[in-house]
């Protein structure tokens, strides 16, 4: 049976030598590392632009590499849809110009034509259409070079940091994008990023690569709220990521489902009932209690349970900090709390102490989540035996 | 015809000709020297530039022997006879070589200023080298080339020393502007010259107005 995705590949690099290897089925991968670890050789070397890498790698069933055998597919032979930091539009052709660069390949290409007319409605670049790329801003650049991607009709996307030049705002309203392309149009797609929250988000399954190598894989939700990446992912401020269900929406707020008859309200803007989200809390906004708190202006108090506690390299206000993982409810997701030393002691936080997590519903950030699995259901986090269905055998 | 009108239309013929020559051929040179590393790059570099440092009456006495009937190009050597020498085509000949060298420079960093990495995107959008040249390299490079173009047919407009060796200054057959303003100037037909030169400016200004003029009609 043939992968998605199978890669072994040994390509120098200035600094160190990158050997990779890894076989996935996953639909979205996710390539997490710090700056400098290798990510975009790697991508460049899927994407055929590079020289002198050896092994083999075999998309979809196809060979584009495999360098014992003498095959090394060009790039235009192997159906990638790159998008790279700086998007890279071709500055002489107008934003229809850029989204039909590739439609010949995409005519061309089996299985299910994506129409430009949808791609313009899903990446909302409709009455841009005519304009000069010069004219674009940073947000719609990035929006253009992923249209002309899929409209390319590609085996794989690859996402270089599609979300590095922008700001905070942006970036929260790309990944919504991005997310909503992932699903509508169905294409596999190997995202790369340094941003933790980003992986979770865009990818159902982690690689981390360090120095070259493969650090760690697995499921992002799982991986980032481990130990196991520690360091790397701990650099920036940590996100929690819950994953929930509309159940009822309408209004500036709706409640979402993380399992039964726990709830979450949050912010609920273009929401509707039934509809998968993620949640994204920072670590820093949650607060917790020991006791189950009332009178409070925040609408969501969770029952969670300490699991471990781990010291904070950096916290916003510079204190040595405490993160206290806990699990919620009967384990629909492990959430992150950052706590000063001195409260953690006060609480007499010690793995096994039931607690209430607190969050407001403005410190929920939400985004409508790809679907998860064919029938909707949501893969609860931290249950990885229940994890969406895999399209081939285990890797 | 008047022999101004006459030389006027000579010259024109050699700079269109020889325009239409050289921008293929510097253009493709152009490229090659811009992204292609190969053997004995740097050897075809320079013989390429020579024309540009050498006087243009050696160029043209080297292609006079070389096309002579017992030159290397000659009819006695090549068995037919190219009928190059003192005709147009010489003088297209002799302007082409002159003018290649500044096509193929001006071509050459008309190239260099594209960003190789668009090319790497058209590839990986299934665009092969053919059509990756055609559809990015050639309308970003498009400005550089449009002035490749200016350059080589004002060159040959110019072009004096190798044509009269090669083509000779024959009125009404190779007696471009440039050689009957030297012709009439050694014959005293001072008024003559001074409406020759009058012409050739207004080509000249002319080429360089319309090539300006479909520049800013083409903002980078």
């Amino acid at each position: 049976m043939s992968r998605l995705l199978e890669i072994d590949l040994a390509l120098s690099l200035d600094r160190f030598a990158l050997e990779v290897a890894w076989t996935s089925d996953e639909p979205s991968i996710g390539l997490f590392g710090p700056s400098g670890a290798g990510k975009t050789s790697l991508v460049e070397a899927l994407a055929g632009l590079r020289t002198g890498e050896r092994g083999t790698i075999r998309v979809a069933g196809r060979t584009w590499l495999d360098t014992a055998r003498g095959i090394r597919l060009p790039p235009e032979r192997r159906g990638v849809g790159y998008v790279p930091q700086d998007a890279r539009l071709f500055p002489h052709r107008t934003v229809r110009g850029n989204l039909e660069a590739g439609a010949r390949r995409a005519a061309r290409a089996p299985g299910r034509r994506i129409v430009l007319e949808r791609v313009v409605e899903v990446l909302e670049l409709g009455g841009r259409e005519n304009d000069p790329v010069a004219s674009l801003s940073g947000g719609e650049r990035q929006r253009v070079a992923l249209g002309r991607a899929l409209l390319s009709g590609p085996d794989i996307l690859l996402l270089d940091e599609p979300l590095a030049g922008a700001d905070a705002a942006l970036r929260r309203r790309l990944i919504g994008h991005l997310m909503l392309a992932q699903e509508e149009f169905a294409v596999p797609s190997l995202v790369v990023s340094h941003d933790p929250t980003e992986v979770r988000l865009l990818a159902r399954e982690a690689i981390v690569i360090d120095r070259g190598r493969v650090a760690a894989r697995g499921r992002p939700d799982d991986l980032f709220a481990g130990p196991s990446i520690g360091a790397l992912a701990w650099d920036e401020n940590y996100e929690n990521v819950l994953h929930a269900r509309v159940v009822a929406a309408g209004g500036a707020t709706a409640d979402a489902e993380i399992e039964p008859g726990l709830r979450l309200t949050v912010p609920g803007r273009g929401l509707v009932p039934g509809q998968p989200i993620a949640v994204v809390v920072r670590a820093e906004e949650i607060i917790v209690a020991v006791e189950s708190p009332h009178g409070l202006s925040a609408q969501n108090v969770l029952p969670a349970t300490v699991l471990e506690r781990r010291p904070l390299t950096e916290t916003t206000t510079g204190d040595q900090g405490v993160a206290v993982v806990t699990v919620v409810g009967r384990g629909a997701a492990r959430v992150i709390a950052a706590l000063t030393a001195q409260a953690c002691e006060r609480l007499g936080l010690v793995p096994g102490r039931p607690v209430h997590l607190v969050m407001k519903t403005h410190s929920c950030r939400v985004y409508p989540a790809r679907a998860a699995g064919p029938a909707g259901a949501i893969a609860p986090p931290g249950l990885p035996q229940t994890a969406a269905p895999r399209q081939g055998g285990e890797s | 015809m008047t022999p101004a009108v006459t030389a006027l239309l000579l010259s024109l013929q050699v700079s269109v000709w020889t325009t239409g020559i050289v921008l293929p051929v510097g253009t493709l040179l152009g490229w090659l020297l811009a992204r292609r590393r190969f053997a004995g790059r740097s050897l075809v570099e320079t013989l390429l530039a020579l024309p540009l440092v050498l006087p243009p009456t050696a160029i043209g006495y080297l292609m006079l022997r070389a096309l002579a009937l017992d030159g290397p190009l000659g009819r006695r050597t090549l068995g037919v006879d190219l009928d190059i020498l003192f005709t147009l085509k010489g003088a297209v000949l002799a302007a082409a070589i002159m003018s290649l060298p500044l096509v193929i420079r001006t071509a050459r960093v008309a190239f260099e200023e594209v960003d190789p990495r668009l090319e790497a995107m058209a590839r990986t959008l299934g665009l092969g080298p053919l059509r990756t040249f055609a559809g990015v390299t050639l309308p970003l490079a498009r400005r550089g080339l449009l002035a490749a173009a200016l350059l080589g047919f004002t060159r040959a407009l110019g072009e004096f020393g190798a044509t009269i060796v090669v083509a000779g200054s024959i009125p009404g057959r190779t007696q471009t502007l440039a050689l009957a303003i030297f012709a009439d100037m050694q014959a005293g037909r001072d008024r003559d010259a001074m409406i020759l030169v009058a012409i050739t400016v207004v080509v000249a200004f002319a080429a360089m107005w319309s090539v300006e003029a479909l520049l800013r009609r083409a903002p980078a």
